[in-house]
């Protein structure tokens, strides 16, 4: 049988549900040896924020059982660049390009939302009210409903593209924020950003970041995206973007049985960069066997 | 290497290839060699880049490892790597028949000017590997290479036959005096420049000692080229995981690296670590 794979994000149609995640995929460039960028559902680009950041110094990364840290503290070349090499560059593209953005004030989310709004490339944006990499911005938005409302409201007010907000996972109550950033104009939430972590080096008895702290990904956090996503979902009514440490076409199944509607793939990229494609092949081959007709009838349908 | 000249700006692009393993054999104390079987990539590598290694597929240890093509030869690759953490500890274990999978050839390699008669390479330890695929493209190019060699022990000089075959003098340092100078193989160079007055130097091997080789080359007013090694993730430039401070900013090892022209280098205070 022939598997529908189409799904809808609010007024984004995308032709699968497999994105990219913010950061693992920069602009596509990089990947595009390896990956038919015009199969993707989406792609997420690198966290852009007004003004060129450098991000951390080194070590930026250090592995971790089933994962890694990352500390590289959303280094990007700032908006005017983005828009002049990587939205060019996209739009010789056949895919749809979700910009994620980053700011340390709800004031500088706004303007580069605005400035956005107005280049035609862009399908979507995506807030990044919750990396938790930078001291004077992202993580504190998110871990708030009244400050993640206000960005989303702020930015809600500044375009009509969709507008999808991208949770931190570092907080108490995941489900209350998105009820939040829903109530303040989100057409859709995407989860999880990555988690708090920290690694130790006993043979020189230091940090292995260079900014002791940095954000866990890859398989080992899966669980705790899953769950969630499946709290989130409950609690919501706009879709839910999963991510989480997605490897195999499987793993996105979990998130849509959770209730997502459509998954990112991140750190897998690094290990396996066919690792979308796999996933979209695989939940055809999913699907089918299931006697599934289309993708998006798995969203929600956990039997709990 | 049969890939494209060395000195070109623009490597051909990476493809992702299942390697077989060929040979796997201890060299020296912590130091294996290994020959894969890797036809795609051995037929576009230059001296100088690398190959980003997938060694597990286990997920408990997730990321690739990079290593420096050390030769090429009938599409196979050879590879030298030293025992340093659980992932080289592994590849330790791989036997002859058994496949992984590498993508490459990355980033940009050693750069051959035009005008040069004369090379030095220094090489400090696991550095002998990328300078030994340059030895051997200099020699093909007609280039006189004079190689100082360096490591811990005499035991532990690498590519020590491959230096043999392709360049015209080879001066030896070892730490503990077992073979060679008693002492650093920095401590060579000022008098090799001074001798065979090269036109250019290459230097890859532990990071203080590329620095101090930089230096010296900057001091004889010598174009210098680094070989730069960074923990990766991604490895094709999209991570921003690898990054080196250079005097027009942050460059990417894996991608606008490994090699740099050592005048761009912001040597860094901290220590980079070896291993994940």
């Amino acid at each position: 049988m022939s598997v529908d794979l189409r799904v809808r994000l609010g007024s984004l149609e995308l032709r699968n549900p497999v994105m990219t995640a913010s950061g693992t995929f920069a602009s596509g460039r990089e990947y595009s040896p390896f990956v038919d960028l015009s199969r993707l559902g989406a792609v997420v680009t690198k966290g852009v924020s007004l003004e060129p950041w450098p991000g951390n110094a080194s070590p930026r990364i250090a592995e971790t059982p089933s994962g890694m840290l990352n500390s590289i503290g959303l280094q990007n070349p700032g908006l005017d660049a983005f828009i002049d090499r990587d939205l060019a560059w996209l739009s010789t593209q056949d895919v749809p390009v979700i910009v994620n953005v980053s700011g340390q004030s709800a004031d500088e989310y706004a303007r580069i939302v605005e400035r956005l709004d107005a280049q035609d490339v862009v399908d979507a944006l995506e807030l990044n009210i919750s990396c938790p990499n930078v001291d004077a911005g992202g993580m504190a938005f998110g871990t708030e409903c009244a400050t993640a409302a206000d960005v989303t409201r702020r930015c809600r007010e500044r375009t009509r593209k969709p507008l999808i907000v991208k949770l931190s996972p570092n907080v108490t109550d995941i489900a209350g924020i998105a009820r939040a950033v829903e109530d303040a104009g989100a057409d859709a939430v995407s989860l999880i950003n990555t988690l708090l972590g920290m690694s130790i080096d006993v043979a020189t008895f230091r940090p292995r970041l260079a900014r002791v702290v940095g954000g866990l990904s890859g398989p080992a956090i899966k669980p705790i995206a899953l769950r969630m996503v499946w709290q989130v979902a409950s609690a919501v009514r706009v879709p839910v973007i999963g991510m989480g440490g997605i490897a195999e076409p499987s793993d996105a199944v979990e998130f849509l049985l959770a209730g997502a509607s459509a998954v990112a793939v991140g750190t897998a990229n690094f290990v396996d960069p066919t690792t979308t494609t796999r996933v979209i092949d695989g939940l055809t081959e999913f699907c089918d066997s299931h006697g599934v007709g289309r993708v998006c009838e798995l969203t929600g349908a956990l039997r709990a | 290497m049969s890939g494209p000249t060395p000195g070109l700006t623009q490597p051909p692009v990476p493809v992702l290839e299942h390697v077989d393993v060929v040979r796997n054999e201890r060299v020296a104390e912590g130091v294996g060699l290994l020959v894969l079987e890797a036809p795609r990539i051995a037929a576009r590598v230059s001296p100088g880049q690398f190959i980003h290694l997938r060694i597990s597929t286990d997920t408990q240890r997730l990321l690739r490892r990079p290593f420096s093509v050390h030769r090429v030869h009938r599409g196979r690759l050879e590879i030298l790597y030293q025992v340093l953490g659980p992932g080289t500890r592994e590849l330790s274990m791989k036997m002859p028949g058994q496949r992984m999978d590498a993508i490459g050839p990355l980033g940009q390699g050693w750069r051959i000017p035009d005008d040069v008669d004369h090379a030095l390479l220094v090489a400090g330890g696991l550095g002998a590997a990328p300078l030994g695929a340059l030895a051997e493209a200099l020699a093909d190019r007609g280039v006189a290479a004079t190689v100082a060699l360096g490591a811990p022990t005499a035991e532990r000089l690498l590519a020590r036959d491959v230096f043999d075959r392709f360049a015209r003098r080879i001066e030896l340092a070892t730490d503990d005096g077992s073979l060679g100078h008693h002492g650093f193989v920095t401590q060579l160079v000022e008098g090799l420049i001074a001798d065979d007055e090269p036109d250019v130097v290459y230097v890859c091997g532990p990071e203080v000692m590329a620095r101090i080789v930089c230096t010296q080359a900057a001091d004889a007013g010598l174009p210098c080229q680094v070989s730069l090694e960074r923990l990766m993730a991604c490895g094709v430039g999209a991570c921003l995981s690898c990054v080196v401070s250079t005097t027009t900013g942050l460059k990417r090892a894996c991608h606008d690296g490994p090699v740099f022209d050592a005048e761009e280098v912001l040597w860094d205070a901290a220590e980079v670590p070896p291993r994940h």
